[in-house]
């Protein structure tokens, strides 16, 4: 089985699938009885659960004053790399159009929302969320090739209060989905740049970047071995330049003033919300997009591996689709705050309702109240003689069946308190 | 609170992770019981396959870890590469049989390469804009060549004694690697302090501060 493997030109890069010398011929199950790789279902139990953290992060968000926007998930090639860049372009799901036009499934919301906001939107300030999944084109060893995010994005504010509500907004939205022992990290984009333009770089700057967003320190560390010290000493220390303090030491590099202000300045405004102790400077956060220009943040909780969100301001990115407005927003990774909160969602109840034939009409007229009572009814005919647990339509009068096939008849009254969601 | 986590590779590497942590001052049992989980006083101490360490780090079932930069390279991550720890060093080659080397100075000419590093192979012939095939095999990758099931391998070599055995010459390098301590994202915040003291401890040994 050889697969091709294209990247672009098709046919060029060929891989086969080989397990000692022998072409394998797969033994798996059809492919219609499996998923590809890092795709999955969700069982109506598994969906209750992330519906239920989903609806505390729409409910906070609403709260807040932002509303619901929808793009599509699929978007033109060139909109993601005016958005992202071409980095990590691999990492796309790219599809073929019946016109022979790249398209690419989304990797993340920001840049098209960026593209909507920018094209679409009369006002030149928006408060606007999210909630839809995104797709990489590239197995991880996170194993997904495609997750539910939802996320805010707040346009045409540039100053530290616009990036303070964001910050306020992400430890709510997590307590809202009870997330336990939230901690929110601030960083800043142009403090990074800054370090990187005192390292003295020139042709290797833009290798130095790239090992930084890999969190490779050992090819940092050979980069920089002509830096100046104090630089490379907190290039290469970055992880722990967090915490209080923190902000002092970096002042004391004499480098990125403007961006420590910056820092500053959001750490004040968020004094005002009630979420100041969840919040912490950590200048070592690094986002792999490389579309921030200010503030970044991560969000954090015990028993969780990975941040829960991620996001900052990106100042510079709706001018790429020609409406220059500044904007700071983030992203929740929804199956990681499904992992660590402590909410849990449960299937609501459903009365099955079972009817023999005579008692049809009698059954699906009492059902149609209780759907209008606002009780969940699933109505199924049964066989006559036969008992299913629930309510039951016979003809010879209606009976309540328990689990264990007991039964006892019911009322005209005793209907009527299941109406009031009361057990009769 | 619970100790830190370090995960360690099983294979070539072992030994000298075992024997750097020691250096280190770290002291405790080291599975001569055929465990995989040592208690080495604050630290915890897993073996894991190498394949299966970034997984281990990356999903936080380990604070910090033990991997060759091969494996790095190889697989995408989002673990922190924090220190070169120095052993394990060996290269990743790309190498032909020597009655075939002449194939190497042809780059229109389609090659099956292979190996064990299959994105890494993908990636090296495609920046250079050669075409390629890739056999991606799990182990014994200079068998291919030898009984034609491919041109060429792309693996790592140490000494070179493999490649001379089977026959094969070097025609390019494609990588230096090195084992490297990596860590967890969360755990670097969570657990900086002991990770902290875990890096410095390596580094000092590493660098030979005494």
């Amino acid at each position: 089985m050889t697969r091709t493997w294209g990247r672009g030109k098709v046919g060029f890069v060929r891989r086969s699938l080989l397990y000692r010398g022998k072409e394998v011929k797969s033994k798996a199950a059809p492919p219609w009885q499996r998923l590809p790789a890092g795709l999955r279902d969700w069982t109506p139990e598994e969906l209750a659960a992330l519906r239920a953290v989903e609806g505390c992060l729409r409910r906070t968000f609403e709260a807040w004053g932002y509303r619901e926007v929808a793009t599509p998930a699929l978007e033109y090639l060139e909109t993601w790399t005016r958005g992202i860049g071409s980095r990590p372009a691999a990492a796309l799901f790219v599809v073929v159009d019946r016109t022979g036009e790249l398209l690419a499934l989304r990797p993340e919301m920001t840049v098209p929302v960026a593209r909507f906001v920018a094209t679409r939107w009369p006002d030149t300030v928006a408060r606007l969320y999210y909630v839809g999944s995104v797709f990489r084109g590239e197995l991880g060893r996170g194993n997904s090739r495609e997750f539910p995010q939802a996320g805010v994005e707040r346009v045409g504010d540039g100053g530290a209060d616009a990036d303070a509500e964001v910050v306020a907004l992400a430890v709510d939205a997590l307590r809202q989905a009870a997330v336990p022992g939230v901690r929110v990290g601030l960083g800043h984009a142009g403090f990074l740049r800054a370090l990187l333009d005192a390292s003295g770089l020139e042709e290797d700057r833009q290798v130095a970047q790239e090992a930084l967003y890999r969190r490779d320190f050992v090819t940092l560390s050979s980069l920089l071995d002509g830096a100046p010290a104090p630089v490379r000493g907190a290039l290469l220390d970055l992880p722990s330049l967090r915490g209080p303090g923190a902000l002092q030491r970096a002042r004391g590099l004499g480098v990125g003033k403007e961006a420590l202000d910056e820092l500053e300045a959001v750490l004040e405004a968020v004094q005002g919300y009630a979420v100041a102790d969840a919040v912490e400077v950590d200048l070592g956060i690094i986002r792999d997009f490389d579309y921030y220009t200010g503030m970044v943040l991560e969000a954090y909780a015990p028993g969780s591996g990975a941040p829960l969100l991620g996001g900052g301001r990106y100042d510079q990115l709706l001018e790429r689709f020609g409406a220059p407005r500044p904007a700071v927003g983030f992203a929740v990774h929804l199956e990681r705050v499904l992992a660590t909160s402590q909410r849990g969602g449960v299937l609501a109840p459903v009365l099955e309702v079972g009817y023999e034939r005579p008692a049809r009409a009698q059954a699906l007229a009492w059902v149609l109240r209780a759907r209008a009572a606002g009780l969940r009814v699933a109505a199924t005919p049964t066989q006559e003689g036969r008992l299913q647990p629930g309510l039951s339509f016979r003809a010879d009068g209606v009976w309540w069946v328990e689990r264990d096939g007991s039964r006892r008849p019911l009322a005209p009254q005793d209907l009527d308190a299941l109406l009031e969601g009361r057990t009769p | 609170m619970r100790s830190l986590t370090v995960a360690l590779p099983s294979g070539r590497l072992l030994e000298d992770a075992v024997r750097l942590l020691r250096a280190a001052g770290y002291r405790g049992p080291d599975g001569r019981d055929r465990s995989l989980v040592w208690q080495w006083g604050e630290l915890t101490v897993i073996v894991a396959k190498p394949v299966d360490l970034l997984t281990y780090v990356e999903r936080g079932a380990a604070d910090c870890g033990v991997v060759g930069k091969d494996v790095l390279l190889e697989q995408a991550h989002e673990v922190y590469e924090l220190v070169d720890l120095g052993f394990g060093r060996c290269r990743g080659v790309v190498a032909l049989p020597a009655d075939r080397r002449h194939l190497w100075e042809d780059p229109r000419r389609h090659l099956r390469v292979a190996t064990k590093y299959p994105r890494v192979a993908e990636r090296f012939f495609w920046e250079r804009g050669r075409p390629v095939e890739i056999v991606e095999l799990y182990g014994s990758v200079e068998l291919a060549p030898r009984v034609g099931l491919s041109d060429g391998i792309l693996d790592l070599v140490m000494t070179g004694a493999t490649l001379r055995a089977n026959g094969l010459v070097e025609v390019a390098e494609v990588f230096r690697s090195t084992a490297r301590l990596v860590v967890n994202p969360v755990s670097l915040r969570a657990r900086g302090e002991a990770v902290r003291e875990l890096v410095s401890r390596l580094t000092r040994v590493v660098e030979g501060v005494p």
